[in-house]
C-alpha cells in the first residue's frame, strides 16, 4: 500500500467517525405532520381517478354514447330494422313532451308523415306485413290528429279550423303520395292495403268534424285490419 | 458515527404498496426509516440545520406522494429518496444564488504543500464537514453517501447512476481533494 493510499484510508476513517447530526424532534414532527398531510391529499386524489372508477366513467360514457348513436341511428331506422323498437320509444317520448293541442297535432302529423315513408320503403322491399302496418300507423296518427281538431271545436274554435285545415292539407297531400303509390304495386294485397288507407285517410276528415263525443268513439273504432296488435313492434305514440 | 438506523432494503416493497393504497402507518415507517438519514445527508451538503429540515421534509413529502413516479424495476425506492435529496439540494444551491461548487482540481492550491503533514486525528468535525463543502458536487455525494451515511460502494453506485468503478475512482480522488483542502486551510 502506498503512503498516498494509507493516507487516504485513514481521512477515510476518519471521515466514518464524524458523528451524525441528527434533527431536531420539534422538526421531525413538523416533518411528519406535513408528510402525513401530503399523502392523505395524495390518496384522496388518487382514490378519485382511481382505475376502477376510471372504467366505470369509461364505460358510462361509452354506454351514453352507444345508446345517443342508436336513438340517432334509430330515427331514420326502418320498420325491418333492429332500432325500430328504440325509435318507437323515442317518438313515445317526444309525444309525451307535446302539451299544448297544436304541439299535439304537429307531432301526430309528423308521425303519419313518417309511417307513409315507412310504408313506402316496405313496399319497395316487398314486405307487405310491415307496409300495412305501417299504412295502419298512419292511418292512426291522422286519426289521432283529427280528434285534437275535434277536442278544440268548443274551447277554440279558431284554433280548430285553422287545424282543421292543416289536416285536410296534409290528408290531400298523402292520398296523392298513395295514389301514386298505389300505381307502382302490382300486389292485389298491396293495392288493397292502400285503398283501405286512402279510405281511412278520408274519414278522419269526418271525425274531425264531428262532435267531440261521437269523435271518440271513432277514434277506437277507425282501426281497421292491419292495423291492430301485432306481434311486430310498431311505433303507437301515447302522450 | 451515530447509528443511523435501517439501511434501504427490499422491506421498502411491501411498505410502499401499503402506501400507494392509502395507508398511514406505511407512510410512518418509511419516514421514520428515511428521514433522519436525509436530514443528515442534506446537512453535510448545506451546513445548516434549518434548511436541513426544509429540504428533509420536502424529500420525504416527494417521495411519499409521488410514488406514482417510481418504478420498482432496477432502482431501489431508497435510492430514488436520495437522488429526490439530491435533486433537492442542487435546486436549493440554484435557488440561493450560489453557483455549483468548482472542481477542486481546478482551484488554486499551494503547490508545495505536503499532504502528509495532515494529522486527520486532530481535525474537528466542523473541519471536516466544513472541508467536504469545497469539494465538487459529486465528490461530496460520494463522500457523504460512502463514510456519513454507511453505503456500499455499490449503494451509493445506485443512487448517483454510476458504476461502481466508476464510484471508487470517484472516492479516491475526493478523498485526495479534500486532503488537500484540510492541508491548505491548516497551512492558512
Amino acid at each position: 500500500m502506498t503512503p498516498e493510499v494509507q493516507r487516504l484510508e485513514r481521512l477515510a476513517e476518519r471521515l466514518r467517525s464524524v458523528d451524525a447530526v441528527m434533527p431536531s424532534p420539534g422538526a421531525k414532527i413538523r416533518g411528519w405532520n406535513l408528510v402525513l398531510a401530503a399523502v392523505n391529499q395524495s390518496a384522496s386524489v388518487r382514490s378519485r381517478s382511481h382505475p376502477v372508477r376510471r372504467l366505470v366513467l369509461v364505460a358510462v360514457a361509452a354506454a351514453v354514447l352507444l345508446v345517443g348513436g342508436a336513438v340517432a341511428a334509430s330515427a331514420d331506422s326502418l320498420p325491418d330494422s333492429a332500432l325500430y323498437p328504440l325509435k318507437s320509444v323515442v317518438e313515445n317520448a317526444r309525444g309525451a313532451l307535446a302539451f299544448s293541442p297544436s304541439d299535439k297535432f304537429a307531432y301526430h302529423l309528423d308521425l303519419a308523415r313518417t309511417r307513409l315513408t315507412e310504408a313506402e320503403a316496405m313496399l319497395a322491399r316487398h314486405r307487405l306485413d310491415l307496409a300495412s302496418q305501417a299504412l295502419g300507423g298512419l292511418n292512426d296518427q291522422l286519426n289521432e290528429a283529427a280528434l285534437v281538431v275535434q277536442a278544440e271545436q268548443l274551447s277554440d274554435p279558431a284554433l280548430a279550423a285553422s287545424l282543421d285545415n292543416r289536416l285536410v292539407q296534409a290528408i290531400a297531400t298523402h292520398d296523392l303520395q298513395l295514389a301514386g303509390l298505389q300505381g307502382q304495386v302490382t300486389n292485389p294485397a298491396a293495392i288493397a292495403a292502400i285503398t283501405q288507407a286512402r279510405d281511412r285517410a278520408a274519414q278522419a276528415l269526418q271525425t274531425a268534424a264531428k262532435p267531440a263525443s261521437d269523435g271518440a268513439k271513432l277514434s277506437t273504432s277507425a282501426k281497421g285490419p292491419g292495423t291492430g296488435a301485432s306481434a311486430t313492434p310498431r311505433p303507437t305514440p301515447k302522450h | 458515527m451515530q447509528p443511523l438506523g435501517k439501511a434501504a432494503s427490499d422491506d421498502d416493497r411491501p411498505l410502499i404498496e401499503r402506501v400507494r393504497r392509502g395507508d398511514q402507518d406505511a407512510a410512518r415507517i418509511l419516514y421514520e426509516r428515511y428521514f433522519d438519514r436525509i436530514y443528515n445527508y442534506v446537512y453535510a451538503r448545506l451546513g445548516r440545520a434549518e434548511d436541513a429540515e426544509d429540504l428533509a421534509i420536502d424529500t420525504m413529502t416527494r417521495s411519499l406522494t409521488r410514488l406514482d413516479l417510481f418504478q420498482d424495476q432496477g432502482v431501489a425506492f431508497s435510492s430514488w429518496v436520495y437522488r429526490i435529496a439530491h435533486n433537492a439540494t442542487i435546486d436549493h444551491y440554484r435557488r440561493q444564488g450560489k453557483a455549483i461548487l468548482v472542481p477542486l482540481e481546478s482551484a488554486t492550491l499551494p503547490v508545495s504543500a505536503d499532504p502528509s503533514d495532515l494529522a486527520v486525528d486532530q481535525l474537528s468535525n466542523d473541519d471536516l464537514r466544513e472541508a467536504l463543502r469545497a469539494l465538487t458536487d459529486e465528490q461530496q455525494q460520494v463522500l457523504i453517501l460512502r463514510f456519513f451515511q454507511d453505503l456500499t460502494a455499490a449503494q451509493a453506485a445506485r443512487i448517483m447512476g454510476k458504476s461502481v468503478g466508476a464510484v471508487q475512482a470517484l472516492q479516491h480522488r475526493a478523498l485526495g481533494s479534500l486532503e488537500r483542502v484540510l492541508h491548505g486551510r491548516t497551512n492558512n
